[in-house]
């Protein structure tokens, strides 16, 4: 089969997969960040740092396994940059989802820490969040969310943008907008070089919970939590106050060019959100100030044209009732904690389910152990379509340790088991 | 009376109420021991919640919170009494990890049952370990992290523990929320949890104090 064949095969499979249809074998979606590192010689440091080396071991990792897509993450959570530039400048905007280390670099973030710099060289960098906004803020920020992320809460965030108007903001700024286009064109170039070896893309938009967006890049976890429980009302208002600015996120980034899908072959873009605060939060809270305005932004991208490419971070057992509520057969969801077949049973094939081994078993199993693990599942779950293989569950992907005859051993029994 | 309503208060995570009692018995001049007392129940009582699936995380966000503010009120009077800890802990969060939601909560509830806590902090190396082992002498070692990777770090500071001689004098528990039976045996650790109130309760059993 030629490149170009092969290519569309795999994107009609996962085209099909991800739409809750049938198609010809369960597709092997990989996301992975310093997995490739580790197997092509590369430091957690080089991959999130040289744009060079991140795409020569995702396209070393793309080669020598069979995998029907790829993805290598080199950035941490980057959505207050993303929200906060992406209406008035979508074109650069578009390359700062996520924090890549050179963009730590520049602004000097204090949310992240990354290796080489604050940790060691072949540690994966880790985003830890901080309390930006105070307690006493909460109506400012309802006001004019956005306004707010300017001119208070980036200042916080980044120590080289404290001072606005400064020599050394306006010098960041530029900076980081002259990164951002390189970081886009690396992206683009890695894009088409998979093309070349027979790698499907979808375009990606972005949008975000709104009570995540408030505990991940304002409140912090633990005080978003603990303000649920003491003012409930007011986390409310805020939650209503950025969501339509959320929904517009997702719509501006998922507005691509008619060329850019035809160059790709696909109408399907993704809108990806990952959920942060679903496990920590009792159902009474859950289903108050979590769900009804996430599902709201849910449908308002599913209107635009997007498939929401949602992972469920932690247990979701609580709340699998909620997933009822989302409209049929468009979202894809993937699960940490929560076996994907209560989800099924709950919601039976309401939206595409993503699944597969966890990086426990990747890293520290036989390859025995895991080729029936995979086996079994694709037995308990393939019927009918709607099914992604995604492993490395437990860490959105997979993870550095992962042994390479374990991953291989996963894809023989999707060969053998996850034909339709 | 007073103590009952306290109880309950706390195990009902009424914040206002169980901070308005705990002033009210503090001035009264009660032994603020018999309040550390019922504060252990709650605690007990809160963690069967938990376990039970009637709490969630955000409740024992809620509930560290609540016991870190009564304890702030007691810490100055239980100062000058000679208090009988059930026993010791170290707690860390392993080497390249910087987490520590999980940690600081089994924290505040091994505190409020009773226990000391020695907590060394987070992105900890083997040797922060050992050095804290030899120092406190502790019957268990509590090692946290979330990410994949702190299975590895583990695994290196129970090694590590175990070539220092140690790993006979002291306990290890492996908490977060990746772990599981395979990490506990793969990591060579006496226990697992991937929640903060199973961590408390396998904590208490590992020093016999359950």
């Amino acid at each position: 089969m030629d490149i170009e064949e092969l290519r569309k095969e795999k994107l009609e499979r996962l085209e099909r997969a991800l739409t809750c249809k049938e198609p010809d074998r369960v597709p092997i979606l990989v996301f992975n960040d310093v997995f490739c590192g580790k197997y092509s010689g590369y430091t957690a440091q080089e991959i999130y740092f040289n744009y060079e080396k991140w795409k020569d071991a995702t396209l070393n990792v793309a080669k020598n396994f069979n995998f029907d897509y790829i993805f290598t993450l080199n950035g941490l959570e980057g959505m207050f940059l993303f929200a906060s530039f992406i209406e008035k400048a979508p074109e650069v905007a578009a390359n700062m989802r996520f924090v890549t280390g050179p963009y730590h670099q520049i602004l000097q973030d204090t949310y992240t820490r990354w290796p080489g710099i604050e940790l060691k060289e072949d540690v994966h960098p880790q985003f830890i969040g901080k309390e930006i906004m105070k307690k006493e803020e909460y109506e400012k920020f309802i006001e004019a969310p956005i306004e707010f992320m300017h001119e208070v809460a980036l200042p916080r965030i980044c120590e080289n943008l404290a001072n606005p108007a400064s020599i050394e903001y306006n010098t960041t700024l530029t900076r980081l907008g002259a990164e951002a286009v390189n970081y886009g064109n690396a992206t683009l170039q890695l894009i088409m070089e998979l093309k070349n070896i027979g790698y499907p893309f979808f375009p990606m938009a972005h949008s975000y919970s709104p009570l995540d967006f408030l505990g991940d890049f304002l409140r912090d976890i633990r005080n978003v939590i603990l303000d649920l429980y003491r003012d409930p009302e007011t986390v409310k208002e805020a939650v209503e106050a950025i969501k339509s600015h959320l929904i517009k996120t997702g719509i501006i980034s998922g507005t691509i060019p008619p060329e850019v899908k035809e160059m790709f072959g696909t109408e399907l873009i993704w809108c990806f959100y990952p959920l942060h605060l679903t496990e920590y939060l009792k159902p009474e809270l859950y289903n108050e100030y979590y769900w009804p305005p996430l599902l709201n932004v849910f449908k308002e991208t599913i209107k635009a044209g997007l498939l929401p490419f949602v992972l469920f971070e932690g247990s979701h057992d609580a709340h699998l009732e909620t997933l009822r509520g989302i409209p049929k057969h468009s979202i894809a969801g993937m699960f940490e904690k929560t076996d994907p077949r209560r989800v099924k049973e709950a919601i039976g094939d309401r939206m595409c389910i993503m699944y597969g081994p966890p990086n426990a078993l990747l890293i520290g199993s036989t390859p025995e152990k895991v080729h029936d693990w995979t086996r079994e599942l694709l037995l308990d779950m393939k019927d009918d379509g709607g099914f992604v293989l995604f492993p490395g569950v437990d860490a959105a992907g997979i993870a550095k340790d992962a042994k390479p005859e374990n991953i291989n051993a996963m894809i023989d029994a999707v060969e053998k088991y996850g034909k339709y | 009376m007073t103590s009952e309503d306290f109880i309950k208060a706390l195990v009902e995570l009424d914040e206002e109420r169980a901070l308005e009692l705990t002033k009210e018995r503090v001035e009264k001049g009660e032994d603020p021991l018999t309040i550390l007392e019922d504060m252990r129940k709650a605690a007990d009582e809160i963690g069967k919640k938990f376990e039970d699936g009637e709490y969630f995380v955000s409740d024992l966000i809620l509930t560290g919170e609540i016991f870190n503010e009564i304890m702030e009120i007691l810490k100055p009077l239980i100062k000058e009494k000679k208090v009988k800890k059930k026993g010791k802990v170290v707690a860390g969060t392993v080497e390249g990890d910087i987490h520590d939601i999980g940690k600081n909560i089994v924290i505040a509830l091994l505190e409020a049952e009773g226990f000391e806590v020695i907590d060394i902090g987070v992105d900890q190396p083997p040797e922060a370990f050992i050095e804290a082992i030899k120092k406190y002498k502790p019957e268990v070692v509590s090692l946290s992290g979330l990410l994949t990777e702190a299975i590895e770090s583990m695994k290196n500071t129970i090694d590590a523990i175990r070539e220092a001689g140690l790993r006979d004098k002291v306990k290890v528990i492996v908490g977060g929320g990746r772990t599981n039976e395979e990490v506990k045996e793969y990591t060579g650790a006496d226990e697992w949890a991937d929640d903060a109130a199973t961590g408390v309760r396998k904590i208490k059993k590992l020093i016999g104090a359950d």
